[in-house]
């Protein structure tokens, strides 16, 4: 159980500069400094930092979308899902054929497993609608269930309740939090607020811009994640604690 | 309802004062024909104009398979390297810039076979739309769906197929829909450039045997056929792309009330 479900050793991107411009030598944009994370197989680990320090392209390097530039990614076996921070569903095609996406490209009949994946999330009876017919909430929830729907050990999500108004949020987090418990993933969740990720994560990985890197490692101690204990003392003062080191680093 | 009903009221109100003026100033029908003369042509010689017509009409939907076909193909080609398409694009445009009429004597003397010969030319005025359309889709695919088939392993195959052609139908049909007007307008320039003549001759053709004639109201019938033809081309593809896009594109959207 405390295997490591993602490892980074000395992981570091740098982008080469746009346009070569003449006479000086640029290195380019360094999104990650040299960077060692593990991530326990099971936990939840919530990853915040201001916009541009690196979070998406930590990201993506763990789900083997950029390659580093230094140092290697190790990922424990078994299946991978993304979220991205818009639901980016094909909009010809229904949920459930959006759902069942990740399946059809291996050769997999989703049909039984797609409207399963889309039933957890609270979609059942929307396997034929189309993206547009959907709210954006809705929207991200057939995003989710299609990262849910190759039966992930490993979910990756990018500021994925980012566009979303507040209830649907909460709500999203609400469910997000009971699926975790269901379903034993390990899942890494990048935001930018500081409250949605002390709700959601058992440890909050702090960044920092120019050059992207890792600045605190909080183990976040709240007793319960029911929707109430939005409004507790425990939770005010651990959001407290995070924004206090992520002022501390900026 | 307005949207058949208004323009058509006004085509009828333009026709009854052609016909009225035609009248009233005793003009012979050798320089302008009244609309019930070349109806009476278009009525007189039905057989004969719509040979012709099913004549322009096969080069014309040939054409424009032919346009689809290559068009998607060289468009899928051009997308999937930079190289290739800073390489070979200006010569699709260069295929577009070029008027047809200029090429079309060398087409003549290079290849025999007239249908070939309108063929060409009419391929060559319907290809571009669907080329720099087709491309311009193929290079908006969404970056973040590009990520997710590479993330599930996809192969080119299947990106191709699931991701990269459907995202692009939307602008495929906008070049489509010009591609259908086009394919018609360089059929009709090729036949009268090529000067076919005899049974197998298309409708230009027969437009031009009648006004040297002085036939006004035979040409006349002639021009009113090509004209709603390519009303009629632009009207199914219209309907075709709604038919495709209905369920999820914006542009095809019912509007709701
Ligand atoms: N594909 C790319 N090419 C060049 N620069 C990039 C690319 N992706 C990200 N960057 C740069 O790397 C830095 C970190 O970006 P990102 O990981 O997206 O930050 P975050 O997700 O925390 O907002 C930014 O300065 C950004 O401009
Ligand atoms: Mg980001």
């Amino acid at each position: 159980m405390n295997a490591a479900a993602v490892t980074l050793r000395g992981v570091a991107k740098t982008f080469p500069s746009a346009p070569p411009s003449s006479g000086t030598p640029s290195s380019g944009t360094t999104a990650l400094a040299p960077t060692d994370l593990t991530i326990a197989s099971g936990s939840f680990v919530a990853i915040v930092g201001p916009s541009g320090c690196g979070k998406s392209t930590l990201l993506r390097m763990i789900a083997g979308l950029t390659p580093p530039s230094t140092g290697h990614v190790e990922r424990a076996e078994g299946a991978v899902g993304f979220v991205f921070q818009s639901p980016t569903l094909m909009p010809w095609a229904t949920a459930q054929e959006n759902c069942a996406l990740p399946l059809a490209l291996s050769g997999i009949d989703g049909s039984l497993a797609a409207p399963e994946a889309l039933a957890r999330v609270g979609l059942a009876g929307f396997e034929g609608a189309y993206p547009h017919e959907l709210s954006g909430g809705m929207q991200m929830r057939v995003s989710i269930a299609r990262a849910m729907v190759t039966s992930p050990r490993l979910l990756l999500m990018d500021e994925p309740f980012a566009a979303l108004d507040e209830l649907t949020r909460f709500r999203l987090n609400d469910d997000l939090i009971a699926l975790w418990k269901q379903n034993g993933w390990t899942v890494v969740f990048v935001t930018h607020s500081i409250r949605e990720a002390v709700f959601l994560a058992e440890r909050v990985v702090v960044m920092s811009p120019r050059p992207g890197r890792i600045v605190a490692d909080i183990a976040v101690d709240l007793p319960d994640r029911s929707p109430a204990a939005r409004l507790s003392h425990a939770f005010t003062d651990q959001c407290a604690r995070v924004s206090a080191v992520l002022e501390g680093a900026a | 309802m307005s949207r058949v009903l208004l323009p058509a009221l006004f085509g009828i109100l333009v026709l009854c004062a052609w016909e009225a003026a035609v009248r009233v100033m005793g003009v012979p029908a050798y320089i302008m024909p009244a609309p019930s003369a070349i109806l009476a042509a278009l009525a007189s010689n039905a057989p004969d104009l719509l040979a012709g017509l099913a004549v322009t009409l096969e080069v014309t939907f040939a054409a424009l398979i032919l346009a689809v076909a290559t068009g998607v193909l060289i468009a899928v080609l051009l997308a999937s390297s930079p190289l290739a398409e800073r390489t070979f694009f200006p010569y699709a445009v260069f295929l577009q810039v070029t008027p047809i009429v200029t090429i079309a004597p060398f087409i003549i003397i290079w290849v025999s076979n007239i249908f070939a010969v309108l063929l060409i030319l009419a391929w060559m005025a319907a290809v571009f739309p669907i080329i720099s359309n087709t491309l311009l889709g193929l290079k908006s695919v969404d970056r973040n769906l590009k990520d997710l088939f590479r993330l599930y392993g996809a192969s080119r195959a299947q990106t191709l197929w699931k991701l990269s052609l459907p995202s692009c139908l939307p602008y495929f049909l906008g070049g489509l829909r010009i591609s259908g007007g086009l394919a018609l307008i360089g059929t009709v320039v090729a036949e009268m450039v090529a000067g076919t003549s005899g049974t197998r001759s298309g409708l230009a053709g027969r437009l031009l045997e009648a006004s040297y004639r002085l036939e006004l109201a035979t040409a006349f019938a002639c021009f009113a056929l090509l004209s709603a033809s390519g009303l009629g081309i632009y009207a199914a593809l219209q309907w075709l792309s709604r038919r495709l896009l209905r369920r999820w594109h914006e542009s095809a959207r019912e509007e709701q009330v």
